[in-house]
């Protein structure tokens, strides 16, 4: 079930009106648990099963960690949940990627393989529950944290329907102590969680749906190479629509979770601010980039063993996030270029200790932050390498007598959109969104979401999938 | 203990909230939400109020440009009527085609002359080729199968609406009860939800500089739906001259392109002749199931009827198909009966004129084509 769809404004109705009756509090997360099922299910009912699965293995793999004395036993059942995780994950994600490379890699040393024809269906949101659910056995392992005492809380940590398919990923001890005690949203909660909600689908909807996928399409999707004007039209307009898109899901999930007394935390934090790479993951995709550094860049050393063990613990960091996100190289090198850009910045802050740029010196590195970014964007988006190099051509201006490809009102929205954004993100870069509502006159934010859900309900959006989904 | 949910004072959160990239190696807590202190029942009840009021206003600015309700021909509504072949109606009267066999066949006048409502299958701007095969394809479809002929559209395989069949085989559970919701509380009641009044759709249609090349018009809203996708003209097209004219003018954006060298001749000639085989074999192997099939040539008119002419001249696509496929053809040029009616812009009758053409065509089929079960279209 997509958030913006009528399917899922009369789900959330219902479950906001379950989860208001006055029954007792394992009956209201009963309830949970069934509609968290029932909105994964909407999708490909089977599929329900690989979430049973994953969710069935590290319970029962807490359980053993926490039983078990020696720490060969401790590690089989870590490695029984990652292994279980992982394989379902592997399986269905980059099963066909394997194999086909497998098959060009032996057809490059002379050898004909055929690989059987598979038919593979990424199931929605395997790679958001698969970290979630791991991180689980992982913190018992690494004795950050206690197994759940119910498996009806934990269950519902895995599934509860508002991160469940996009995040953002929850950590068990973000989660569990939630469902431990009774809650409901107070009236306050409840109009502030709708009202998170309205501005999430208004980015969705709206600003990534109607404004800005229109150029980002044209460039990328038709094969026809692009002028100056409109490859940077399309690339800028990729990195707003991907940045309304994924925060705009973040919000209303963090606004449906309010609506019924939970807190999520942030997954955003105006990231076109940022100013270098390292400012740039604590901004972008926050529960993402910190479950790698967690599990994966700090168990691999982090920066505990000289700047060697740290450039190559950032950049196999970077190249397994780029993976996570689709299998293809495109994501591969869109890593790889993340960590570049982390270990270049490393080893420049160490060149220059004592440099302490002014106002504008600050500006500038924002801005050659930002413009790296979307050179980045241009291989995440780009189905293949030939269309990404096609396209950087193009921002290079060397697609000399390319034809315009992107429509006027297409380049004017891209425009007004990006330049709103991205002064909206400097604005409020050390600000809150919360910090700033409580200054804003009253009728002024009425007006302000009123206009916004008039926005989405005229734009006519077609339900389509959030970006992220596919990941 | 403090809550993970908390009001905060205009003081609060001046500097960002920590989150999960602040902590480093550890156990993350449950996350604070602040909520701003603001009266948020009252903010609600104001943005609702402006949300009505704003629709309202935008409903009736739709309703006076003379738009009325319509359901919308997406992808689900077309499935619901597919589905009726797999939910026991496989041996209805199926019609295929483009967008005149939604516009000129009436199914309210079908069904008083044959007694059953055909389902209508047709699409806007697509080559009905694909369908006929997924039809042949399906054991449980034995009825009787119309298939129109947009010579445009047929013999050159354009597939406007192609995503319906992939569609139709995917459907979600969720998406099916969306359009359940939609056709029910949504599309019925409100003139401005069409493709045509979206946002988008609405600024792209300003005045803007134009770009070389990139000034084409897109195709204008010209029709009305029901639930089953019995269609009609749109009452404006027949009343708004200057509309009827756009209408006309963007179908004339396709009739004078440059001369095709001698490589497009030849790879148009390949796609027809390819049109013609997968068809012809679709057919046979309904033919073979006793399913009983029709070509329908419906009529068009003016400069769209000359451009067909030109490119599409009847012997080298219509006559062939017949030929090639050994099913009956019914061209509207060929019957007095199914001459003379009211196509305003050209490609498309008027509701009056589709009610009387649909009794002659129906009148026609049934006594040049009677179905070899002897059961009536």
């Amino acid at each position: 079930m997509v958030f913006n769809t009528l399917t899922f404004l009369a789900f959330f109705a219902i479950v906001l009106v379950l989860h208001s009756l006055p029954l007792p509090w394992t009956i209201r997360k009963v309830n949970l648990l069934l509609a968290s099922y029932v909105f994964y299910a909407a999708w490909n009912p089977p599929f329900i099963l690989l979430l049973w699965i994953s969710t069935i293995v590290d319970w029962y793999a807490a359980q053993g960690l926490v039983r078990a004395d020696r720490p060969a036993t401790r590690r089989a059942w870590m490695l029984l949940s990652v292994i279980a995780n992982l394989g379902m994950l592997l399986y269905f994600k980059y099963g066909t990627f394997l194999l086909d490379n497998f098959t060009a890699l032996m057809a490059t040393l002379g050898l004909h393989y055929q690989a059987p024809k598979s038919d593979i269906i990424l199931p929605v949101g395997i790679s958001f529950y698969t970290f979630a659910t791991m991180s689980y056995t992982l913190d018992v392992y690494l004795r950050r944290a206690l197994p759940a005492r119910s498996f009806l809380d934990y269950a519902l940590f895995v599934t509860f329907f508002p991160h469940l398919v996009a995040g953002p990923i929850m950590r068990p001890t973000e989660l569990v102590p939630q469902f431990e005690t009774p809650r409901r949203a107070s009236r306050q909660q409840l109009c502030f969680g709708l009202g998170l909600m309205t501005l999430g689908l208004f980015n969705k909807v709206v600003l990534a749906d109607t404004f800005l996928a229109g150029a980002a399409e044209r460039v990328f999707d038709r094969g026809q190479a692009p002028g100056l004007l409109d490859a940077w039209t399309g690339t800028l307009a990729f990195s707003a629509q991907i940045f309304c898109d994924f925060a705009g899901y973040s919000t209303t999930a963090i606004g449906t979770a309010l609506c019924l007394g939970f807190a999520m935390p942030d997954n955003f934090r105006f990231p076109y601010a940022a100013i270098g790479f390292s400012d740039f993951w604590r901004r972008w995709h926050i529960t993402l980039s910190s479950w790698l550094r967690d599990y994966l860049y700090i168990p691999l050393g982090g920066n505990r063993h000289g700047p060697l063990r740290t450039h190559i613990a950032l950049m196999t960091t970077m190249l397994l996030g780029g993976l996570w996100h689709g299998a293809n190289w495109t994501f591969v090198v869109w890593g790889g270029l993340h960590g570049s850009y982390l270990i270049a910045e490393r080893r420049l802050r160490a060149a220059f200790a004592n440099y302490r740029p002014g106002l504008l010196g600050l500006f500038g590195l924002a801005l050659l932050t930002y413009f790296l970014i979307n050179i980045t964007w241009v291989f995440f988006r780009a189905k293949d390498f030939q269309t990404a190099w096609m396209v950087l051509r193009g921002m290079a201006g060397l697609n000399a007598a390319a034809e315009p490809i992107v429509p006027t009102p297409f380049i004017v929205s891209t425009g007004v959109v990006v330049t709103a954004l991205v002064a909206t993100h400097w604005a409020m870069r050390e600000r809150t969104l919360e910090s700033m509502l409580a200054r804003v006159p009253a009728p002024v934010i009425a007006c302000a979401w009123g206009l916004m859900a008039f926005a989405i309900v005229i734009s006519q959006g077609s339900g389509n999938a959030f970006i992220y989904f596919q990941f | 203990m403090r809550s993970s949910i908390s009001s905060s004072s205009a003081d609060q959160g001046q500097s960002p909230r920590l989150t999960a990239s602040d902590r480093p190696g550890v156990a993350q807590p449950v996350p604070v939400r602040d909520i701003p202190q603001q009266p948020w029942a009252r903010i609600l009840l104001g943005a609702l109020l402006l949300l009505v009021a704003a629709t309202g206003a935008w409903e009736w600015y739709w309703r006076a440009y003379g738009a009325v309700p319509s359901y919308r021909d997406d992808d689900a509504l077309w499935a619901r009527q597919r589905r009726r072949i797999d939910a026991g109606e496989g041996s209805a009267t199926v019609l295929v085609g483009s967008s005149r066999t939604l516009f000129d066949i009436q199914l309210p006048v079908w069904e008083r002359l044959s007694g059953r409502r055909p389902i209508q299958l047709a699409l806007d701007g697509t080559s009905p080729a694909s369908f006929v095969e997924d039809l042949a394809a399906d054991p449980k479809f034995t009825g009787r199968l119309l298939i129109g002929i947009a010579p445009d559209l047929f013999f050159s395989g354009f597939e406007y609406q192609r995503s319906a069949l992939p569609y139709y085989r995917k459907e979600s559970p969720s998406q099916r009860v969306g359009k359940v919701l939609s056709m029910h509380l949504i599309e019925p009641w409100f003139a401005f939800y069409d493709p045509d009044f979206a946002l988008m759709t609405v600024l792209r249609r300003q005045p803007w500089p134009e770009r070389a090349g990139l000034n084409r018009m897109s195709v204008r809203q010209l029709e009305v739906m029901d639930a089953d996708r019995n269609d009609h003209m749109w009452s404006k097209v027949v009343t708004d001259a200057a509309y009827r004219q756009m209408a006309r003018n963007i179908w004339a954006q396709d009739f004078d392109g440059p001369p095709e060298t001698d490589a497009e001749k030849a790879e148009d000639q390949r796609v027809l002749d390819a049109q013609i085989e997968r068809t012809a074999a679709a057919v046979a192997k309904l033919r073979a199931r006793g399913v009983t099939v029709v070509f329908v040539r419906d009529p068009s008119a003016g400069a769209y009827l000359a451009f067909e002419n030109k490119y599409f001249p009847r012997a080298a696509t219509w006559d062939v198909l017949l030929a090639k496929s050994g099913v009956p053809g019914i061209h509207f040029q060929d019957y007095p009966e199914l001459q003379g009616y009211d196509l305003p812009e050209w490609s498309h009758m008027t509701q009056e004129s589709a009610d009387r053409y649909t009794t002659a065509l129906y009148n026609i089929i049934a006594k040049r084509v009677p179905p070899t079960d002897g059961s009536r279209w």
